[in-house]
């Protein structure tokens, strides 16, 4: 039976800041960049596996508070750091998966991104690093 | 040491242990945890006894 993935509560933790309630949106993409290897006698191209090439996008609403956004964020940019997401906020588990994606690097941040009338958001992306998977 | 003082981190007061490749500096910047710096000696020196 398919079933479908209703995400009202995951869990989005960068460097160990709990900023679940901050965000809106957050994506991984694993990826292994792939390297072609077809040769002289191939009939179709073929690839092997390279370097990993894992990101993580996140929105978040910006805050200029203290403990929220905006001073867990400011001072990452030009570094590396560990994010940890789960599409819930309970235990990890097979059903609940924990992504930690360490040494990801943030290239850039806005920390003003204001239009009238709208609820400020920010738009990072964490590049590079080791995505990890634990079930447990 | 460090010293939560962010709830965002866990409980406000407690020790703050950081897991590999979090960015201690980023989140004292944010004063989101303290250093408890260990408080120095109150021993005090002696003067030298001239002779």
């Amino acid at each position: 039976m398919p079933t479908s993935v209703y995400l009202s509560n995951p869990s989005v933790t960068i460097n160990s800041v709990d900023l679940s309630d901050q965000c809106t949106a957050a994506t991984i993409t694993y990826s292994v960049e792939a390297l072609e290897n077809t040769a002289f006698g191939s009939t179709a191209r073929t690839y092997t596996g390279g370097l990993a090439n894992n990101s993580v996008t996140v929105t978040l609403y910006q805050s200029y508070a203290g403990s929220e956004t905006e001073v867990s964020i400011y001072s990452l940019v030009g570094t590396t750091t560990t994010l940890v997401l789960k599409p819930a906020s309970g235990a990890v588990s097979s059903t609940n998966p924990s992504y930690t994606l360490a040494t990801a690097y943030l290239e850039s941040h806005t920390p003003i991104n204001a239009s009238l009338g709208e609820l400020s958001t920010i738009d990072l992306t964490f590049t590079g690093g080791t995505l990890t998977k634990a079930t447990s | 040491m460090y010293i939560i003082v962010s709830p965002r981190l866990g409980t406000p007061g407690d020790k703050f242990e950081p897991a590999d490749g979090i960015n201690v500096q980023a989140l004292i910047d944010g004063g989101l945890i303290s250093t408890d710096k260990p408080k120095k000696s109150s021993k005090v020196k002696e003067e030298p006894v001239e002779e």
